[in-house]
């Protein structure tokens, strides 16, 4: 018997389609099989279930109900103003929308991101220039003290250690006349 | 230039390939979870022009492309090849890639995060895979100016990732361990170093011929050198366990094991149809005999090459077209007896 697709081949499987009741067979060749229906007897690799997700969003999900306060108090949500997530979408998904999530999200962030990592604060990598750019653009308007340790940490950073310790005296010497101030 | 999978490489009797990834995003586009069809387009070509500047620094040449224009098996194949993810090849939306011409280095774009950049070398080698990832990161930076937070690091879209946004991984070919029952007891063990066993092709797959991969869990409060360090120890601690296995089994039932890798050899020498998880499981013993010098060949031979070569998409990719289940067990067959070293 000749396959119903392509009419050349010969057909080696019988396929039975039902659709809302209406059943449909068709007799095809493993090409057509291949191209026209979910027929792939191996393809174990490409079924990526999101098992991982799920978990993460369990876990999420239970933080969030250990924070939840006396009923009748109603907790504001929280939304992302950058892609408009919000907290619960968050929870729900285990995902976030976009980088600006970070800092929407930031006062429950901690607690979620030690509960799943162990930890909080990141101390790997910083990308090259990072430094520069960010203290440039906070430089205008914090605290000169903040400023003093953000140019110390660059300094570190640097390995410029003379300059490093000249910003600590400098710290420590503000510190001591805020003090006598107060 | 020589593959990956096609050189020698450190203490590949037991680690096959040590793999780093790292997950990048761009501030100027949502995540994954929010980017509409619009925007995956922009970003991938965005994206996709960093081959040219990554081809003008290195020493090979790189190639992009978009993964949603290729055919079904191409795809396929590139995921049994490692050079993308499962995820990529499934997404609908416009998503693409930038591959060395070694297959190194690729760069997934538009997958869960806006640009993962993976490097994968053969043997046990994180601290290369690492270099390369790295030296990547800082070329396409330059470009892309990634999402970066002082405190949280890379900012990724899931908070796994978050941090340094790396994964970094090896995998391991663990036959002795896999016959003694032991692997359940090992993802125990390791586990409580932050660290996860998984099947070949990731999360959420199973093990084939007896390869897994380990991973790191953890991307924050850790930084990329203590991952690595981390990671190797432990591998190694899996890489001595499976060695002091292999030689109580080979010293207990020698002749049981010769047979069994003979008998492999001589049904995929011979064999006119093989599915593929038939290949992979006779491949392996191959492999075991191979590395505990049981079975010698003319020529210099990586049985990893010829797993991937006998997936399903990686063969119907080599037959160039795509053909039905039967026809598929036939022409890997041939595939094999084609490749297969003779014995000396």
């Amino acid at each position: 018997m000749l396959c119903d697709r392509c009419l050349k081949r010969d057909a080696k499987i019988l396929y039975t389609e039902i659709i809302n009741g209406v059943k449909k067979e068709q007799h095809l060749c493993e090409e057509c099989a291949t191209d026209y229906t979910s027929f792939q007897m191996e393809k174990p690799i490409m079924n990526s279930d999101l098992t991982l997700g799920d978990l993460l969003s369990t876990l999420l999900d239970n933080y969030a109900a250990s924070e939840q306060k006396k009923p009748g108090e109603v907790t504001p949500s929280l939304t992302c103003n950058s892609c408009g997530t919000t907290y619960e979408e968050f929870v729900q998904k285990g995902r976030f929308g976009c980088a600006r999530c970070y800092r929407s999200f930031h006062e429950q962030l901690g607690k979620t991101l030690k509960s799943i990592q162990g930890a909080e604060n990141h101390t790997g990598k910083r990308p090259k220039g990072f430094m520069t750019i960010t203290s440039d653009r906070k430089l205008k308007d914090i605290p000169e003290a903040e400023k003093l340790s953000l140019r110390l940490l660059e300094a570190i950073e640097k390995e410029e250690f003379e300059e490093a310790a000249r910003l600590r005296d400098l710290i420590k010497q503000m510190k001591k006349e805020e003090e006598s101030n107060a | 230039m020589l593959k990956w999978y096609e050189q020698i490489a450190p203490d590949n009797d037991v680690v096959i390939s040590s793999r780093v990834r790292l997950a990048r995003n761009l501030e100027t586009f949502p995540f994954s979870s929010k980017i509409d069809e619009e925007q995956a387009s922009a970003l991938v070509s965005e994206v996709k022009q960093i081959a040219v500047a990554l081809s003008e620094k290195e020493n090979r040449r790189y190639y992009a492309c978009n993964i949603s224009t290729l055919s079904e098996i191409d795809k396929i194949a590139m995921v049994e090849r490692h050079i993308v993810s499962p995820l990529l090849a499934e997404k609908e939306q416009t998503t693409g890639l930038i591959l060395a011409d070694d297959e190194t280095v690729s760069i997934m774009i538009n997958e869960e995060d806006h640009v993962r950049i993976q490097a994968i070398v053969g043997g046990m080698n994180l601290e290369q895979a690492y270099e390369e990832a790295d030296r990547i990161d800082d070329i396409a930076n330059e470009k892309l100016h990634f999402a970066y937070d002082e405190k949280y690091g890379y900012l990724t879209a899931c908070p796994t990732n978050a941090g340094t946004g790396m994964r970094a991984s090896c995998m391991m070919f663990l036959p002795a361990l896999t016959s003694a029952r032991m692997i359940q007891k090992l993802i125990e063990e390791v586990g409580k170093y932050g660290v996860t066993v998984r099947g070949i092709y990731g999360e959420g797959t199973k093990s084939l011929g007896s390869i897994y991969q380990i991973s790191n869990q953890k991307t924050m409060g850790i930084s990329e050198s203590e991952i690595i360090e981390n990671l190797k120890r432990i591998v190694f601690q899996v890489v001595k366990q499976e060695r002091k296995r292999r030689e109580y089994m080979l010293s207990v039932n020698t002749d049981e094991i010769e047979d069994q890798v003979f008998r492999s050899y001589g049904v995929l020498r011979y064999a006119r149809q093989v599915s593929s998880e038939d290949a992979m499981n006779l491949l392996s013993q191959i492999k075991f005999g191979a590395d505990c010098g049981l079975i010698k060949f003319d020529r210099e031979f990586n049985v990893h090459k010829l797993m991937m070569g006998v997936q399903p998409g990686s063969l119907q990719w080599t037959l160039g077209k795509n053909v039905g289940s039967l026809t598929r067990d036939q022409a890997r067959a041939e595939y094999i007896r084609k490749e297969l070293p003779t014995i000396i």
